[in-house]
C-alpha cells in the first residue's frame, strides 16, 4: 500500500522535537523507515519564523526531491508581505506547489472573510487546499469552532483539519462534516478504537487522509492502525493515499 | 523499510503469535467526553481479538465516578477470566468508604491492584486520603496504577518519587509515564525498582520510547491503550516503530506485563 503524508515537517524548530527530521535528505530517511512513498511537506521556519522567510526556505530545501511536494503558509495580502494574489498564483505554478497551509496563531491574524477573503476566492476558484491544525487560534477563538468559522466564511474551501486529537472529538467534527462538503481530516490523531471504520461506514472514505504529523507524532501509530483497520482494501487505499492524490490533481494554477 | 519481522508480522496480520500483547491500562464503558463505538466487555474482546492483545487490566468509567461500581468489574473477569484482570479504584473525595472498599476489594477475585487517578478527582497522590489504601497495597505487595502526568499538582512525577521510596512493596505504574516530564519520569523508573513507565498516550510522542529505553532499557516499561478509548493498533505501531529491538517490543508489548501478573494468571 503506498502511504501518501498529508502532513509533515522538517528543518530546525525553535522548539526542539525529541526526533526531527533538519532537511529533506533526513526527511526522506524517515520516511524510508516507516515506508512513506510521499509527503505533502512545510519547513518548521514557515511555521516559527514569517511565512516571507520560511516559504522560500521550503522551496529551496525540497528542489530536486520528487518525493516532497511543499505547501506555502498564508499571510492576509493587506500587508503585502507576500506579494499580490497574482505573483503568489504564478509561484506556486513555476513551483508547482499545491496547496496552503494556516498558522494564525503564530502569525496573528483572524482567520475571517475580512482578512483573508481574495485568498479563500482564489483557493475556492482554483481548489487549492488549505490545511490547518485544529490547535490553532486566532482572535480568541480556536479548535473546532475556529475551524466552523472558517468554513462559515468560505463554505466550499477544501480544509484539511489536521491533528485533531485523541481525547474524543467525533461529536466536534461529525456535524461539520455533515454540513460541509469539503471538510477532511487527517488520522494522524485520530486513535478511537474502531473511529476510522465506524467515519467510513457513515461517511465513506472520502474525507479521511493519511497524515503523520512527524515529527511531533509517532508516524507509527497512523501506519498500523489504518493498515488493520476494519475497512476494505479500497477504502484502506483511498485514506493512504488516493484521497490526497485526488485533491492535489483537482487545483488548477 | 524497517525490517524487523515483529513490525512485518503485525502489518500483514494485525497480531502476532509470538507476540501475545497485554494492555496495563485498559477502562470499560461509556464516558462523559468521547464518543466510542466499542465501549462493552464484548466489543473490546472483537478489537482484542483483531489486534492480538491476549490480556487486559481494566477499572470501569463508571468506577472513577462511584467507586461501588467496582465490584461490577468482578464479573467481567468471572466472565472472561482468560481475557481480563482488574484494578480497584480508590476514589479520594469519600474518605469515609475507602476502609469499607478495601474490605471488599479484599475478598473479592479478579484484582490485581488498585488504580487512583488524582488529576480528575483533584486530590494529590501524597494527600493523606490515599495512606490507607496505600498502606495496604504495600502489605499486600500490589499493583498500583496511577494516571500521571507533567507538572500537574495532582500526579506529577514529582509526586509519585515521594511515595516510591515509601512505599516500596507496591509496584507503581505510571499511567502515561508523567506526559510531558519524560527526563524526570525516565529518571524515577531507573532509581526506584518498583516504579515502571505505562505507555499510555505517551506512546504517540515520536521518540520518546527509544528515549526511554536508551536511558534506562526496556525491562521497565509496559504497554497500555486506555482501551475503550484507543485502537491498540496505533500504540502497538507506535512501539513497533520505534528505534529499538525486537527484544525491546517484546519486554513492552507483554513480557514485561507477564512477569507483574505471574500471580494473577
Amino acid at each position: 500500500m503506498k502511504f501518501f503524508d498529508c502532513n509533515a515537517c522538517f528543518g530546525t524548530f525553535m522548539h526542539r522535537p525529541i526526533r526531527f527530521a533538519e532537511t529533506a535528505r533526513k526527511l526522506l530517511r524517515e520516511m524510508d523507515f516507516y515506508g512513506i512513498t510521499e509527503a505533502l511537506v512545510y519547513h518548521a521556519r514557515q511555521c516559527d519564523d514569517s511565512p516571507v522567510v520560511g516559504n522560500d526556505l521550503l522551496l529551496n530545501s525540497i528542489d530536486g526531491f520528487d518525493r516532497l511536494h511543499g505547501s506555502f503558509a498564508i499571510l492576509p495580502l493587506q500587508t503585502g508581505e507576500l506579494g499580490s494574489l497574482e505573483s503568489i498564483l504564478e509561484n506556486m505554478r513555476v513551483k508547482d506547489i499545491r496547496a496552503f497551509r494556516a498558522f494564525p496563531a503564530e502569525h496573528k491574524y483572524l482567520m475571517t472573510r475580512t482578512a483573508l477573503a481574495p485568498l479563500y476566492d482564489l483557493m475556492v476558484e482554483k481548489n487549492i487546499p488549505l490545511f490547518i491544525s485544529v490547535n490553532e487560534s486566532c482572535g480568541g477563538i480556536s479548535g473546532w469552532y475556529l475551524i466552523e468559522k472558517i468554513l462559515s466564511d468560505a463554505p466550499d474551501l477544501t480544509l484539511v483539519v489536521t491533528e485533531h486529537g485523541c481525547w474524543g472529538h467525533d461529536r466536534f467534527f461529525r456535524p461539520l462534516i455533515e454540513k460541509y462538503e469539503k471538510l477532511y481530516l487527517d488520522i494522524s490523531r485520530y486513535e478511537l478504537d474502531g473511529g476510522i471504520s465506524d467515519f467510513c461506514g457513515k461517511y465513506g472514505a472520502e474525507r479521511l487522509l493519511f497524515g503523520t504529523g512527524f515529527p511531533r507524532w509517532n508516524p507509527g501509530g497512523p501506519i498500523l492502525t489504518l493498515a488493520q483497520t476494519d475497512i476494505t482494501t479500497k477504502e484502506r487505499e483511498m485514506i493512504a493515499s488516493g484521497n490526497l492524490e485526488r485533491i492535489l490533481r483537482r487545483v488548477k494554477l | 523499510m524497517n525490517v524487523s519481522p515483529l513490525i512485518k508480522e503485525f502489518l500483514e496480520k494485525g497480531r502476532s503469535e509470538s507476540c501475545p500483547v497485554i494492555d496495563m491500562h485498559v477502562h470499560l464503558g461509556p464516558f462523559q467526553g468521547i464518543y466510542f463505538p466499542n465501549p462493552w466487555p464484548e466489543d473490546m474482546i472483537r478489537t482484542m481479538d483483531r489486534c492480538g492483545v491476549k490480556m487486559v487490566v481494566s477499572s470501569s468509567h463508571a468506577a472513577l465516578i462511584d467507586s461501588r461500581e467496582n465490584v461490577k468489574m468482578a464479573e467481567v473477569v468471572k466472565k472472561h477470566p482468560d481475557r481480563f484482570r482488574a484494578y480497584w479504584v480508590i476514589n479520594p473525595n469519600y474518605p469515609e468508604r475507602i476502609d469499607k472498599e478495601i474490605v471488599k476489594f479484599s475478598k473479592m477475585e479478579g484484582f490485581v491492584g488498585l488504580k487512583f487517578i488524582s488529576d480528575y478527582h483533584r486530590y494529590p497522590l501524597t494527600s493523606p486520603r490515599y495512606e490507607a489504601a496505600l498502606k495496604y497495597a504495600n502489605e499486600h505487595k500490589l499493583l498500583v496504577l496511577m494516571h500521571t502526568w507533567g507538572n500537574s499538582a495532582f500526579d506529577s512525577p514529582a509526586l509519585v518519587e515521594k511515595l516510591a521510596g515509601k512505599y516500596s512493596e507496591v509496584t507503581f505504574l505510571m499511567g502515561h509515564s508523567g506526559y510531558g516530564e519524560w527526563e524526570k519520569s525516565i529518571q524515577i523508573a531507573r532509581d526506584y525498582p518498583n516504579v515502571y513507565l505505562e505507555l499510555t498516550a505517551a506512546y504517540a510522542v515520536n521518540g520518546v520510547i527509544d528515549w526511554m529505553v536508551k536511558e534506562d532499557g526496556s525491562n521497565k516499561i509496559v504497554f497500555g491503550t486506555d482501551l475503550p478509548w484507543f485502537d491498540p493498533h496505533y500504540g502497538i505501531g507506535c512501539v513497533l516503530f520505534s528505534r529499538i529491538t525486537d527484544k525491546d517490543r517484546h519486554n513492552i508489548l507483554h513480557r514485561n506485563a507477564e512477569e507483574l501478573l505471574k500471580h494473577y494468571l
